[in-house]
């Protein structure tokens, strides 16, 4: 910031100051550029050009016509190709493998309820009044007690939802790939799919990417789909089971 | 009307088995009143296999004396009053009036809350105040105003004297009749009055045609403008529609003055070391009723505050809330739309909706996909009543209130009524005192 700014911001006031010193543009609400679409060169012989995410890498499919869909072997054979070739040209990138280990639950515990009476009635025998205390419910004000009960459904809905993307990860055609490649062939158990580091910028798409941005990317290479909506709960479930296969590691947004 | 399905045929035989000696009616209960099937889309299996107790399984014999001794008026002083009396099967196990007569035609302050899916409750009564089946039990069967006896012992001694007890006692929990086998028998046989299997449940199981344009419509609203997911919550794993919490809506703002009667509570309590028999009948039979959960916790942010009702077959359990004293579905959401009755312990997400009249409809008929097989043809009834009688008749209906054009913006309008410091727009932290 020059001297003569901070002089003209003076005399305008604090309102002007804050103009003057904000590094960032304001984001207005306004729909983000398309993503560009990159054109996968056409088969000399007609078969079909599948292209890995890096959108550089690609093998051919002789005989594969528009439309067709490989057998299950061969598209893991294609996927295969695919990554030897990629890894040829990129020596020493280290592939980073999925979590091996899930941690431990870490969601919090509530907190035990005092009344250590049980309605099922151990004993035939109870005090009259003891039993009718409240066990396990809200002990607090009403917003910020949660029981045993709360985390369990939590914990299950959540789990449930990461399974539901664990098998969309499994399934190319369920999440509108056309030629059979599933985005596990090449990246088994979610590997290499670092998503602790996004947002950040990739070349492919010349801007600042989040992680469902790159999932869209690879649905249309080398799965030869079209980008899912950003609403779409197969959308969300991918992004769900990818975040929930690298649970603990540290958040390092912008690392390549 | 479609027959229920039974868990398992023996449970079914043992049923008509004991049910042809013990029962003072000729009928019985009639099917309706069978253990249900577990097959029914939207049961949360999950869920289930949680709440069933580990030293109170579920055996079709400890299923059918748990029948037997709900539909038996002998559980009560005069003989007069069984668990039906109130919670009717045929009447989605509600007795279908504002506050339920117990005996000697003596009236509570209460509504009585249906038995179907209370297995999943995370507590019992409308205050929480027992934390099971089995602990629930008890608090009709002495309450003076209910079934009247005189303590669980009185109780056990009058089973005793029923010859056919003795013996499925001895074979169903090995030893002669205490009370907490009563209460684990009665307690085995609610938890088998599954509800689900509803139109909306089908929706959501994948059948886009299971429910009307209307109800989708108000499956939006309950998600969004109408703010009713946020205390009725519905996931997969637990698809109550209800949080198992309990909130201040305003309804006993309508006639009670919460400040003094909290003070008159605690003071009530302190004397009688405030057990639970006492708050039971505190609960059931004074004016401190309306102060719901604060009984319990005698916490001030639980006064006036009650259980978040599941939202099930809400068409066979009518009239609503927890005195009963909204008549139908669009009374109960007029009074939700105008930000409920203001009153100073009112649950900050109650607020004024702004809902036309268009919409409420679709949330009624959302509210009616939530009905299960066997109750289609009477809650079809009863959706045409309340339907004829909200097109003339809207007691609880301010339009003004609900758009937040009571001189205030949404979220502070309303009356204030007789409780509290009249409402004004300075900030109460200046409003003095002392």
């Amino acid at each position: 910031m020059t001297r003569r700014s901070i002089a003209l911001a003076t005399a305008a006031g604090a309102a002007a100051i804050l103009a003057v010193v904000m590094h960032a543009p304001r984001l207005r609400a306004q729909p983000a550029p398309p993503l560009p679409v990159h054109q996968v060169p056409v088969s000399k012989n007609g078969g079909t050009v599948v292209m890995l995410c890096d959108g550089k890498t690609s093998v051919e499919v002789k005989g594969l016509k528009p439309g067709e869909s490989m057998p299950h072997a061969q598209a893991v054979e294609i996927a295969r190709q695919l990554m030897a070739q990629w890894q040829r040209e990129h020596p020493s990138e280290k592939w980073e493998m999925a979590q091996q280990e899930h941690q431990t639950d870490q969601s919090p515990q509530p907190v035990p309820a005092p009344s250590a009476a049980s309605g099922a009635g151990t004993a035939a025998a109870k005090p009259t009044g003891a039993k009718l205390q409240s066990k396990g419910t809200q002990q607090g004000d009403t917003y910020a007690s949660f029981t045993d009960r709360d985390y369990k459904v939590w914990k299950n809905e959540t789990d449930n939802f990461v399974a539901q993307g664990n098998q969309l990860f499994h399934d190319g055609a369920a999440v509108g790939g056309t030629i059979g490649v599933s985005c596990d062939m090449c990246h088994p158990d979610g590997s290499n799919t670092h998503p602790e580091t996004y947002p950040k910028y990739q070349v492919q798409l010349q801007r600042v990417a989040l992680l469902r941005d790159m999932i869209d990317w690879c649905i249309e290479n080398p799965l030869k789909g079209k980008a899912l909506d950003p609403n779409d709960t197969r959308l969300r479930a991918l992004e769900a089971y990818i975040l929930a296969q690298r649970k603990g590691v540290a958040l390092d947004y912008g690392k390549h | 009307m479609k027959p229920a399905r039974t868990l398992l045929f023996s449970i079914l035989a043992a049923t008509v088995v004991v049910a042809s000696f013990t029962l003072a009616g000729a009928q019985g209960p009639g099917p309706i009143a069978d253990p249900k099937s577990e097959k029914q889309a939207g049961f949360p299996a999950d869920l289930y296999s949680w709440v069933i107790p580990p030293d109170n399984p579920q055996t079709p014999a400890k299923i059918a004396l748990g029948k037997a001794l709900f539909f038996d008026d002998r559980l009560s002083a005069d003989g007069k009053i069984s668990c039906d009396h109130c919670h009717a099967p045929a009447k989605g196990f509600t007795d279908q009036l504002p506050t339920s007569m117990g005996i000697r035609a003596q009236f509570g302050q209460r509504n009585a809350p249906t038995v179907l899916n209370a297995l999943f409750n995370v507590t019992q009564f409308w205050d929480g105040r027992a934390p099971s089946l089995e602990a629930q039990v008890q608090g009709p069967v002495t309450n003076p105003v209910e079934m009247g006896m005189k303590s669980t012992d009185d109780a056990v001694a009058k089973v005793k004297a029923i010859p056919e007890y003795g013996k499925q006692f001895q074979d169903v929990f090995g030893h002669d009749v205490t009370f907490a086998d009563i209460e684990r028998a009665i307690a085995a046989y609610e938890r088998t009055q599954l509800a689900f299997d509803s139109p909306f449940d089908k929706f959501i199981a994948g059948d886009p045609s299971a429910i009307s344009d209307s109800a989708k419509r108000g499956w939006s609203i309950f998600n969004g403008k109408g703010r009713c997911m946020s205390c009725h919550a519905w996931n997969p794993t637990q698809p109550l529609f209800t949080d198992q919490k309990f909130h201040n809506i305003g309804v006993s703002a309508h006639n009670a003055n919460f400040v003094p009667l909290a003070r008159k509570a605690l003071d009530t309590l302190s004397q009688s070391g405030g057990n639970a028999e006492e708050i039971d009948k505190l609960a059931i039979g004074t004016d401190m009723s309306g102060l719901g959960r604060f009984l319990v916790t005698k916490q001030p942010h639980d006064i006036g505050a009650f259980r978040t009702m599941s939202l099930r077959n809400l068409l066979v359990t009518q009239p609503y809330f927890h005195d009963g004293s909204q008549v139908t579905l669009w009374d109960t959401i007029d009074h939700y739309n105008k930000g409920g009755v203001q009153n100073p312990y009112l649950d900050g997400g109650i607020v004024p909706l702004g809902l036309s009249e268009a919409e409420e409809d679709d949330l009624v008929a959302f509210l009616a996909s939530l009905t299960s097989p066997e109750y289609a043809d009477a809650a079809k009834q009863e959706y045409d009543l309340q339907f004829k009688r909200s097109r003339t008749n809207r007691p609880q209906r301010d339009t003004a209130a609900a758009n937040g054009d009571n001189g205030r913006g949404p979220g502070l309008a309303g009356p204030f009524g007789d409780i509290g410091p009249p409402q004004t727009d300075e900030n109460p932290a200046l409003l003095g005192g002392d």
